[in-house]
């Protein structure tokens, strides 16, 4: 059943990307390296929808959000398929934002791929993203895209505590289970978040407690949990190498981030999530305004949305829920229904951003400087 | 007055008819006025522009803006203080005291010069962290190593080496006879200790101070990696620029910490160091007697036993990082991280930066040579300007450096003579020569002031072009200095991060910046792997310059510059 439905996907994906291809004016010459390469797999090729998307050449340049090992496998599984010459720097939302807009007329990058997609959503709103719908987007559920920003999900999962067994038995501390259970003073500078200016991971924090508490109730609990912070980290998912090495007993990361973090490391580390409901990021791909190479970046994103490519993920545990309805949910993955979620509108949440962000940077960060690693 | 013109203006004819030599003169001086003076004058113009007002105003109604700075202050004293303290002891027991192991303690101190950054803060963090494992697995303490305490930590043992050699060099040359005078008047050790040998070293423990507060000041990759919530100006910059990009913010930063920077290498360039007691009289004085104190002598060495243990202890657990699963946590033994460094993602990154340093080795060698003999053998308008220029790679923080590169290069200039840099390899290779150029003038420097010009002046009466003379009689005559240049240059290149973290892209991997990825992400068993593969890069390629270059220098003179 499942390998009927992944031939009529590939034959679908197929025929998509040789419309999209034909469409395209005075196609380069293949490149010989990817001729041979066709001609060691005749096979393979075949199928594979990679053959005809020798006519779009590199380099294509990713900005990745998500974590290094899967911005390598990922880059590397395109440029095997393809031939397009990839390669990637891995920013997080806030970085991204703010490097899209100081090069918005010459940009670096050709598409963002990964992370929230609340930061895509305020690129949006900052004319800072072209607005490209892969044609297999149609695949994915509605409420994991959104056409009139211009942005598809590639992956769902939720904001959940990481802790440290290990050094909650020492502090004499249970698992947390509610957002309050965070302002126990035994946590005292043992608990470590991203900073929210650079974080999407922390902003989806963030955006949740709005939800949760009303913008004033979210940054008065902020300010409170200030005490138990040990460390604001710029990248999201940094805090849980800090729960996995028992520098802190919680950190407040994504959960399949956890997961990931217990298996690499064998660490004893706990998922639980807040019983009042907790937020969700839909990891996102968008194309960027001005892009130097859009064909690439059409090509990388139509490719991101096919089974095979999601299933890069679980080779480097990375256990996000994938969007496409075809890609094998790994046995690791924390599906949403399993959590009790807020209601987690990522458009508002991206349109709200640079408003909420600065109140953060003002009361709860003091003006401190953002943090660096 | 015109007369004193037409002298200047034969002096300068003179250098045009240098024939080839010239046109060396000639790039040389306009590199440096193009990749120094230009750059630096471009974080000037932005940060004094009108653009830049408001952000004077944000930073300096921001609380934290002067806590930065004061940071920065504490780190940068702390630092110079027990960097200069630890070089004095490791130097005293080096010159003065008969005890075992010298040689050993004097490798361990030269161990840091060659280590890539984050190598030292990765591993203090895993063994002296809240879970580190000596602090917590063998002391039972939960110790917060991150903040300024660790800081101090780390920046000691990076750049205690400076202090080390600045001191050794300065004992060591230091004439017995002051001493065995003062002792047949009758003065007890201590009170010669305190009354000749340590007025006669004061300028060089107040030139250690001054540059060791300057390279604290500058560094960037232990500030990121074990500063925690402690923020520094050079992070601060970081965070302006990846984290902001905030182009405007980035430059006005720059000018907070290079004022200071500048002014403070300068007195320890101009004013300490000539107010030298050493005096090289070229007789043999005697020798200096070593101390005899047992208690006094066992006590510094037994100390310094500690801290070479420390350093081999700290080395060392980077190996055994790169070698276990997770480093901190499991201890599994595997080859997991180097495959990844040799064979799988990190490969490219290995070659490019090998490959890009090992272009601007070279470079930055010779155009240091040709500076070098420019100005100590021409006189010509603009000689101290030159002299002082190449300094300025050096003396400039690294993250200053790479910004005012964007700024300067971000855009084509000259009427797109010079297309824009940023964004290429060439702009990497840039920043590696004018971080590498000034130890290469200044070996240069020491080497041709060693020399009688008549030498030259011979090969000149005798008919040879300055050309022929400065192939066939200089050039042999400063190998030695060369080959430190080229040593230098590379390591220094090779190691470098604060420079290039703005430089570099997508298409052009640096281990340095790859390290720090890693590092950033906590998969520190491959930050470790990168860092023992770029360790033994660097002593390869020593060897091979010595086998190409070949030297009649020990190993410890070229590293004694």
């Amino acid at each position: 059943m499942r390998h009927s439905v992944i031939t009529i996907v590939g034959i679908l994906v197929l025929s998509l990307v040789l419309g999209a291809c034909a469409s395209q004016t005075a196609s380069e010459p293949a490149q010989p390296a990817d001729a041979a390469a066709e001609a060691q797999e005749p096979a393979a090729a075949v199928e594979e929808p990679a053959v005809v998307e020798e006519q779009v050449s590199g380099p294509l340049t990713v900005l990745c959000g998500p974590q290094e090992d899967w911005c390598q496998a990922m880059t590397a599984a395109f440029q095997d398929q393809t031939g397009i010459e990839t390669s990637y720097v891995r920013l997080s939302s806030g970085e991204a934002v703010a490097r899209m807009e100081a090069e918005a007329d010459a940009p670096t990058f050709d598409v963002w791929w990964g992370g929230p997609s609340d930061g895509q959503v305020e690129a949006f709103t900052k004319g800072l993203i072209e607005p490209y719908i892969p044609a297999n987007a149609a695949l994915i559920p509605e409420n994991l895209k959104d056409e009139a920003s211009g942005w598809t999900g590639i992956y769902v999962g939720a904001l959940g505590f990481c802790s440290n067994q290990d050094v909650l038995d020492e502090l004499g501390v249970e698992a947390p289970t509610s957002w309050d259970d965070l302002l126990n003073p035994k946590l005292q500078g043992n608990i470590a978040i991203a900073d929210s200016r650079t974080s999407g991971t922390a902003y989806t924090s963030l955006y949740t407690l709005v939800l949760l508490r009303g913008e004033d109730g979210a940054f008065d609990y902020l300010k409170q949990l200030d005490s138990n912070i040990f460390q604001y980290t710029k990248s999201g998912s940094a805090p849980g190498t800090m729960a996995a090495s028992g520098e802190v007993a919680v950190a407040i990361i994504f959960s399949h981030d956890c997961v990931k973090f217990r298996e690499e490391t064998g660490a004893n580390l706990v998922v639980s999530f807040p019983a009042e409901g907790t937020g969700y990021e839909i990891g996102a791909e968008a194309l960027i305004k001005n892009a130097p190479n859009p064909a690439a970046a059409k090509v990388w994103m139509d490719w991101a949305l096919t089974p095979e490519a999601q299933a890069v993920a679980a080779t480097v545990k990375s256990y996000q829920v994938p969007t496409n309805p075809e890609t094998i949910v790994p046995a690791e993955a924390i599906s949403l229904s399993q959590v009790n979620l807020v209601d987690y509108d990522s458009i508002a949440a991206g349109e709200a951003k640079s408003a909420l962000i600065e109140r953060y940077a003002e009361e709860v960060r003091e003006g401190a400087a953002a943090p660096e690693s | 007055m015109s007369e004193f013109i037409a002298l200047r203006l034969r002096e300068f004819r003179r250098l045009t008819q240098d024939g080839w030599l010239s046109l060396g003169f000639l790039v040389s001086i306009l590199f440096l006025a193009f990749f120094i003076i230009f750059p630096l004058g471009k974080i000037l113009s932005v940060s004094l522009s009108s653009e830049a007002v408001p952000v004077y105003q944000r930073l300096i109604a921001g609380r934290a803006t002067w806590q930065v700075i004061l940071n920065t202050l504490k780190m940068g004293l702390g630092t110079a203080f027990a960097g200069t303290l630890v070089g004095f002891l490791f130097a005293f027991v080096q010159v003065k005291l008969d005890v075992p192991l010298k040689k050993f303690f004097h490798l361990i101190s030269l161990l840091p010069i060659i280590s890539p950054p984050f190598a030292v803060s990765m591993s203090v963090i895993v063994l002296f962290g809240r879970s580190g494992l000596i602090t917590k697995d063998l002391l039972g303490l939960r110790y917060d190593i991150y903040g300024l305490d660790g800081l101090i930590l780390v920046l000691t043992i990076s750049f205690f080496p400076v202090a080390y050699l600045t001191l050794l060099g300065m004992m060591r040359a230091l004439d017995p006879s002051l001493e065995e005078a003062a002792t047949s008047l009758g003065a007890g050790k201590w009170r010669v200790f305190r009354t000749v040998i340590l007025p006669m070293l004061v300028p060089g423990i107040a030139s250690s101070f001054l540059l060791l507060f300057v390279e604290a000041l500058a560094d960037l990759a232990n500030p990121l990696l074990i500063g925690g919530n402690y923020t520094v100006l050079a992070s601060r910059i970081y965070m302006s620029i990846i984290g902001e990009y905030d182009l405007n913010a980035g430059a006005v930063l720059s000018l907070i910490l290079l004022v200071p920077t500048l002014l403070i290498y300068f007195i320890q360039h101009y004013w300490v160091s000539r107010h030298s007691y050493v005096s090289i009289t070229g007789k043999p004085a005697g020798y200096s007697r070593p101390l005899q104190s047992k208690w006094v002598k066992w006590t510094l060495f037994t100390v310094c036993l500690l801290i070479a243990a420390l350093i081999v202890l700290i080395y060392g657990f980077i190996f055994v990082g790169a070698i276990v699963k997770v480093w901190g946590i499991n201890y599994e033994l595997t080859l997991e991280h180097f495959r990844f460094v040799l064979l799988g993602y990190g490969s490219k990154a290995m070659t490019d930066t090998t490959l890009l340093s090992a272009i601007a080795t070279p470079i930055a060698s010779l155009m240091g040579i040709l500076i070098a003999y420019l100005v100590v053998r021409r006189k010509f308008i603009g000689r101290n300007l030159v002299d002082f220029t190449s300094v300025l790679g050096l003396a400039v923080p690294g993250t200053v450096v790479g910004i005012g590169f964007i700024l300067a290069f971000n855009k084509p200039i000259l009427g797109g003579l010079v297309p824009k840099l940023t964004g290429t390899a060439l702009i990497i290779i840039l920043a590696y020569v004018v971080r590498s150029i000034p130890a290469s003038v200044r070996s240069g420097v020491a080497a041709i002031y060693q020399f009688d010009p008549a030498m030259e002046e011979a090969s000149s009466s005798l008919g040879a072009s300055s050309a022929t003379t400065f192939q066939r009689i200089t050039m042999p005559l400063v190998r030695p200095a060369f080959l430190t240049g080229l040593i230098y240059s590379f390591t220094r290149s090779i190691t470098s991060l604060s420079a290039i973290i703005f430089l570099v892209t997508p298409q052009w991997r640096i281990m340095t910046t790859q390290i720090l990825n890693e590092a950033e992400t906590g998969r520190f068993g491959n930050a470790a792997a990168y860092c023992v593969v770029l360790i033994a890069i660097v002593l390869t390629s020593i060897g091979l310059m010595y086998a190409v270059v070949g030297s009649t220098t020990g190993a410890e003179r070229m590293i004694d510059i």
